[in-house]
C-alpha cells in the first residue's frame, strides 16, 4: 500500500461521501509516509517507517452530527465506517447550534511537496546522522538526536461541494551534544525538504555549544533581563496559541485576549499573526472542512487585533470563517497552526551585546500552563544557559526554573531580530525570531 | 493471524536478520463528550496493521504498514532488514537481547459489560446528567463529561518460537466544572483529571465512578475557589492527594527508572535520567516510607497485560524498596546491558510503532496512616488535590507541579481553601521528606491514558497506585 497522491485522495474523499447515507456529509483523508532514523551515544539506535492511510467521515442529519474513523480501505470497511458515522449522528440529541458542513470556497493550492523530500530514504537519513556524529564522536562528545522525513497528503471533500487535495513535505533534524563535564548543545533544522540540511554544520553548532556549557554554575532565583533564542520563543508564541488565539477560549472568557481585543497588551515590537499561505511556509493552505486558511492579524505592535474561527465559531460569534478547523469532532475549538511573529531590526549577537547583566536561554523543556488567561508557564532552560555579563556570554549556568506570565513577558520585549527560524511545536509549526526581555522570573534551578 | 505474522518474520530471515519479531494490531475505540448542554462529540475508530522489528548486521530496522496481506508482510520483513542494515552504517555495540522463554498462549484482560455493545443513547444521557448538575453553579460558566473506550486485540511472534495472542479492553471517563469570573479561570475534575480516569474493564467502570453523583461537588468547588485565596508562598509540610501523588511517582520515579533513559536513547527528546546504572542497590532515593513496585499484574489496571511487546511475561517489581533504589523498567536489550532479565516492560501504542520502556503500574506501596489521623498531626501545612499543571526537567530532578485545589492546615485542622496551589523540588530530596504515608483503604489505582515518550510520539496507557502522603519542608506557592 502506498500514499495516495491529492488526485486519489481527493477520488476516496468524493467516494466516501458518496456512500455516507445522511443529510450531508464530510470526508478527510489523511495519507502518510513518516521515517524516522534516531541516534544516541553516537550510534543509530531506532530506524523506523509507515505508511497508513485514513478516512473520517462526519456525517450529518439535519442538525445532529457523528463522526468514525478507520485505516481499512476495503468497500465493505469504508461502508461500515459511513454507517458507524450515520449511526453516531442518530443517536446525537439536536444541536440548533450546528450551522451544517460549510460550502465550498475556492482554495489556490501551491505546489508544497518537495521531490527532494521523496528520496530522503534510510541511507540518507543515515548519511546525515553520519555527519552529525563524526563532528561530535571526533571530539569526544555524545550525540543524540534525530533525522525525519513526513510526506502527506490530505484531502477534504464534502457533500456539499467541498473537494480540496494537497500534498506537503517536511524534514526535520535534531541534535544534542553533551560532553562529560556537564556542557550540553543544540541544534534543529525543520524544512520542507533537505536542502539547506548540512549536516557537519548542524553537528558543529551543538558540539560548540556544548563544550561552550561546560561546568554550569548556580543562579540565585530572581527577576533577569533574558535573550531568548527563537527555539526558546516558539514554546511561549505556541501557548498563546493553544490558550489565547482561538473564537473558543475568547468567547468563553478564558483568553488574554477577552475584552482585550483594540487594547495595547503586548510591546508595540511584538505583531504576531496566523499565516498558512506566506511563502516560507510549507503546510496546508486550507482547513480540516476544506476551508481557505485566512491570514489573521492577532497581535499588531501590541494590540490585541483578533482571533481564529472556524464554521461553528464563525456562525456562533458572527466573524468571519478564518479556516481554522481541527478535524472533526473538535472538542477545542478552532486553532493556530502557522504562527508567525514578525522580525526585528537587530541580531542575536547584538541583543546579548545591550546586556549589561541577564542571562542566554537557547532553548525550554517541559513547558506547562499554570494559569491559563495570564498564561503563566513554567518549565526549564535547556542545553546551553549562559550568564549574559557586560554584552558577552559568560559563566554558563545550571538548567533553570521559570515560572512567568508569558503576556506580561511579550510586553516587556526590549528587541527582536531580523533572524526567525521555523521549529515544530504542539500546535503546527513556528516562525519566530529571537526576543530580548526584561523582568524574567527565574524560580529555581536543577539539582 | 498467525501465518501472516511468520510470513513477515520469515521473510526477514531470510534477508539475513538475526532477530525479527511481528506484531499485528487490531484497535477499536469510542469516545462521548458533552460541553454544556451539547453533545459535543461521538466519534468511534478502527485501526489495523503489522509492524516488523528486526536485528540485522547488529542494528534494528522496523516497517509498518496498514495492508495486512502475506505479500504485504514479506515485503515489511525485508524493508525491516533493509533500514536495519542502514542502521549499520552508525552502529555501536551489537544489539544483543537477554533471554526470555517462548511462548504459544493467549491472554484476555476483564470485562464484564462490554462497553461497545451499550447504547450511545445511556451514554449521551449519563453524561447530560452530570453536565446539567454542574450547571446548575451560577458560578460554573463551562462544563465538560467525556468517556471513552478501547480495545486491542494483539498478536505477536518471534524468530525465536513465541506465539501470543492478547486482547483487553479499557474504560474511562470523567467530569470538569470550570468557574470564570474577573478573568480568572478555575477548574475543579472527578474522578481525575486530564482525562479522567482509565480502567481495565468494561462499562462498569463508569457506571462504578458515578459523575452525576459527584457533579454537584465538583461544581461547588469550582465556584468556591473564586473566591478563595492564593496559595501563599512559603516552606510547609505539604500533604498530597492520591490522584496527584500517583502522576508524582509517574514523574519522578517512574520516567527516571526507565533503563533506556538512563542508558541515554531518549537523551535528545523526553530527555534521560539523573540515576545510573551504578546506583542500582546503592542511592537513597527516599526515606524508609517508600517502597515502590512496578507491578504488570494488577487487576483491573490500564497498566496490565499478559505479556509485554517483546513477548516478556507480565511481572511485579520492585524499583525502591524501603528508599533504596532496588529497579528499574528494562527492555530485553537494556536489561541485557546490566546482567538482569527484562522486567517486561516494552509497550507499543500501536502496530506502526516499536515497543519502548513503558511503565506497567508504578505504584507508592501503602502505609499504615489514616488522611483524617495525618492531618490531625500536621500542625502547619497544606493538602492539596488533583493536578493541573506539571513540569520537570531533563534528568527528572527539578519538578514543580499545580493543583486544582488546596486547603491550609493549621493546628491539625484543614482550614481555609486555596486556589491554584503549586508546589516545587528535587526528586531525591523530595521523597526523603516523605515521613508518613497513607493506608491501603486510601491506596487507589489511577490510570493514565495518556503518557508520552519517543519520537515518532507514543501514547502509553499506565498505571500508578498511591494514597495519600506527607512530605516535610517543601516549597509552595512558586511565583504566586
Amino acid at each position: 500500500m502506498s500514499r495516495l497522491t491529492a488526485d486519489q485522495a481527493r477520488q476516496l474523499a468524493a467516494r466516501v461521501v458518496a456512500l455516507t447515507q445522511a443529510d450531508a456529509a464530510e470526508v478527510v483523508v489523511v495519507s502518510a509516509d513518516d521515517s524516522l532514523t534516531r541516534f544516541a551515544e553516537n550510534r543509530i539506535h531506532q530506524n523506523v517507517t509507515e505508511t497508513d492511510t485514513r478516512i473520517s467521515v462526519r456525517a450529518v442529519l439535519g442538525d445532529r452530527q457523528g463522526v468514525a474513523s478507520t485505516n481499512r480501505l476495503d468497500e465493505a470497511s469504508l461502508a461500515g465506517c459511513c454507517a458507524a458515522a450515520v449511526a453516531a449522528a442518530s443517536a446525537a440529541p439536536a444541536d440548533p447550534a450546528f450551522p451544517g458542513l460549510p460550502s465550498p470556497v475556492p482554495v489556490q493550492t501551491p505546489v508544497r511537496a518537495a521531490e527532494a523530500a521523496a528520496g530522503f530514504g534510510p541511507e540518507q537519513r543515515a548519511e546525515v546522522a553520519l555527519g552529525i556524529v563524526r563532528q561530535c564522536s571526533s571530539r569526544l562528545i555524545q550525540a543524540a538526536g534525530g533525522v525525519a522525513s513526513t510526506l502527506q497528503t490530505v484531502a477534504i471533500g464534502n457533500s456539499l461541494g467541498v473537494d480540496v487535495g494537497m500534498e506537503t513535505t517536511s524534514v526535520r533534524a535534531t541534535v544534542l551534544a553533551q560532553t562529560d563535564r556537564a556542557g550540553s548543545g543544540w541544534a534543529s533544522f525543520h524544512g520542507p525538504d533537505p536542502t539547506g540540511l548540512v549536516a557537519d554544520a548542524l553537528g558543529d553548532e551543538a558540539a560548540t555549544l556544548a563544550r561552550r556549557s561546560e561546568y554550569p554554575a548556580d543562579l540565585e532565583p530572581g527577576s533577569y533581563t533574558v535573550v531568548l533564542a527563537p527555539e526558546a520563543v516558539a514554546d511561549i508564541v505556541d501557548f498563546l496559541g493553544y490558550l489565547g488565539f482561538s473564537a473558543r477560549s475568547f468567547e468563553e472568557g478564558r483568553s488574554f485576549l477577552s475584552g482585550n481585543l483594540e487594547k495595547r497588551i503586548m510591546s508595540e515590537l511584538v505583531t504576531i499573526s496566523d499565516n498558512a499561505c506566506a511563502p516560507e511556509s510549507f503546510g496546508l493552505v486550507f482547513d480540516y472542512e476544506g476551508m481557505p486558511k485566512r491570514r489573521v492579524p492577532l497581535i499588531e505592535n501590541g494590540v490585541a487585533t483578533g482571533v481564529v474561527t472556524d464554521s461553528y465559531w464563525a456562525a456562533r460569534t458572527g466573524r468571519a470563517n478564518t479556516g481554522h478547523a481541527l478535524p472533526a469532532p473538535n472538542a477545542f475549538g478552532p486553532m493556530t497552526l502557522d504562527l508567525m511573529m514578525d522580525a526585528g531590526e537587530t541580531t542575536l549577537d547584538e541583543l546579548i551585546g545591550s546586556v549589561e547583566r541577564g542571562v542566554y536561554v537557547t532553548r525550554f523543556h517541559y513547558v506547562n500552563a499554570e494559569d491559563p488567561v495570564p498564561v503563566t508557564l513554567t518549565g526549564m532552560t535547556r542545553d546551553g544557559t549562559f550568564l549574559i555579563e557586560d554584552g558577552e556570554l559568560a559563566t554558563p549556568l545550571k538548567n533553570q526554573r521559570f515560572t512567568q506570565g508569558a503576556v506580561a513577558a511579550l510586553n516587556a520585549v526590549k528587541g527582536v531580530t531580523r533572524d526567525r527560524a521555523f521549529f515544530d511545536v504542539m500546535l503546527g509549526s513556528a516562525l519566530v525570531p529571537g526576543l530580548l526581555i526584561d523582568g524574567w522570573e527565574f524560580t529555581g534551578q536543577t539539582g | 493471524m498467525r501465518d501472516l505474522v511468520f510470513a513477515a518474520i520469515n521473510a526477514a530471515l531470510v534477508k539475513g536478520a538475526r532477530y525479527a519479531d511481528a506484531r499485528i494490531v487490531d484497535s477499536r475505540e469510542q469516545k462521548v463528550s458533552v460541553s454544556d448542554g451539547r453533545v459535543e462529540a461521538i466519534e468511534s475508530g478502527e485501526s489495523f496493521g503489522i509492524g516488523v522489528r528486526v536485528i540485522a548486521d547488529g542494528s534494528w530496522g522496523f516497517a509498518s504498514s496498514a495492508a495486512v496481506t502475506t505479500e504485504a508482510a514479506e515485503q515489511l520483513g525485508r524493508q525491516a532488514v533493509a533500514i536495519a542494515r542502514a542502521s549499520a552504517l552508525v552502529a555501536g555495540a551489537p544489539v544483543n537481547l537477554a533471554d526470555v522463554g517462548t511462548f504459544d498462549t493467549r491472554w484476555d484482560g476483564p470485562c464484564e459489560v462490554d462497553p461497545f455493545a451499550v447504547s450511545l443513547e445511556e451514554k449521551i444521557a449519563l453524561l447530560l446528567e452530570a453536565d446539567k448538575a454542574m450547571h446548575a453553579e451560577d458560578a460554573v460558566k463551562l462544563t465538560k463529561s467525556h468517556m471513552g473506550f478501547f480495545r486491542a486485540h494483539k498478536c505477536f511472534g518471534s524468530s525465536e518460537g513465541s506465539y501470543i495472542e492478547q486482547t483487553y479492553t479499557e474504560s474511562g471517563g470523567g467530569i470538569t466544572a470550570v468557574a470564570v469570573a474577573g478573568g480568572e479561570v478555575l477548574t475543579r475534575s472527578y474522578p481525575n483529571s486530564h482525562g479522567g480516569n482509565w480502567l481495565q474493564g468494561g462499562y462498569e467502570v463508569i457506571r462504578g465512578f458515578d459523575l452525576a453523583g459527584h457533579a454537584p461537588r465538583v461544581a461547588e468547588e469550582a465556584a468556591a475557589l473564586l473566591s478563595a485565596a492564593p496559595c501563599p508562598p512559603g516552606v510547609t509540610d505539604l500533604i498530597i492527594d492520591g490522584s496527584q501523588l500517583g502522576l508524582q511517582v509517574h514523574e519522578s520515579i517512574g520516567h527516571p527508572t526507565e533503563l533506556d533513559r538512563v542508558l541515554g536513547d531518549e537523551a535528545a527528546f523526553a530527555g534521560t535520567s539523573f540515576l545510573g546504572v551504578r546506583d542500582l542497590g546503592q542511592l537513597r532515593y527516599g526515606s524508609e516510607h517508600v517502597t515502590v513496585t512496578a507491578d504488570a499484574t494488577v487487576a483491573g489496571s490500564i497498566g496490565s497485560f499478559g505479556f509485554d511487546d517483546e513477548g516478556v511475561p507480565a511481572q511485579r517489581d520492585h524499583l525502591i524498596t524501603g528508599g533504596t533504589l532496588t529497579g528499574f523498567l528494562t527492555s530485553r536489550e537494556s536489561a541485557r546491558a546490566i546482567s538482569r532479565t527484562s522486567n517486561g516492560c516494552m509497550r507499543a501504542d500501536g502496530w506502526n510503532r516499536i515497543p519502548l520502556i513503558r511503565m506497567t503500574t508504578v505504584s507508592l506501596e501503602p502505609g499504615e496512616w489514616s488522611l483524617d489521623d495525618l492531618i490531625a498531626d500536621t500542625d502547619d501545612g497544606l493538602y492539596v488535590e488533583t493536578n493541573s499543571s506539571w513540569s520537570i526537567d531533563d534528568k527528572r530532578l527539578n519538578f514543580q507541579f499545580a493543583c486544582e485545589i488546596g486547603w491550609e492546615i493549621k493546628d491539625g485542622k484543614r482550614t481555609r481553601m486555596v486556589k491554584n496551589p503549586n508546589y516545587t523540588g528535587i526528586t531525591p530530596k523530595f521523597w526523603n521528606s516523605c515521613d508518613a504515608v497513607c493506608s491501603r483503604d486510601h491506596w487507589k489505582v489511577w490510570g493514565l491514558p495518556n503518557c508520552g515518550k519517543g519520537e515518532p510520539m507514543q501514547v502509553a496507557h499506565v498505571a500508578h497506585g498511591a494514597s495519600p502522603a506527607r512530605f516535610r519542608g517543601i516549597q509552595v506557592g512558586v511565583g504566586r
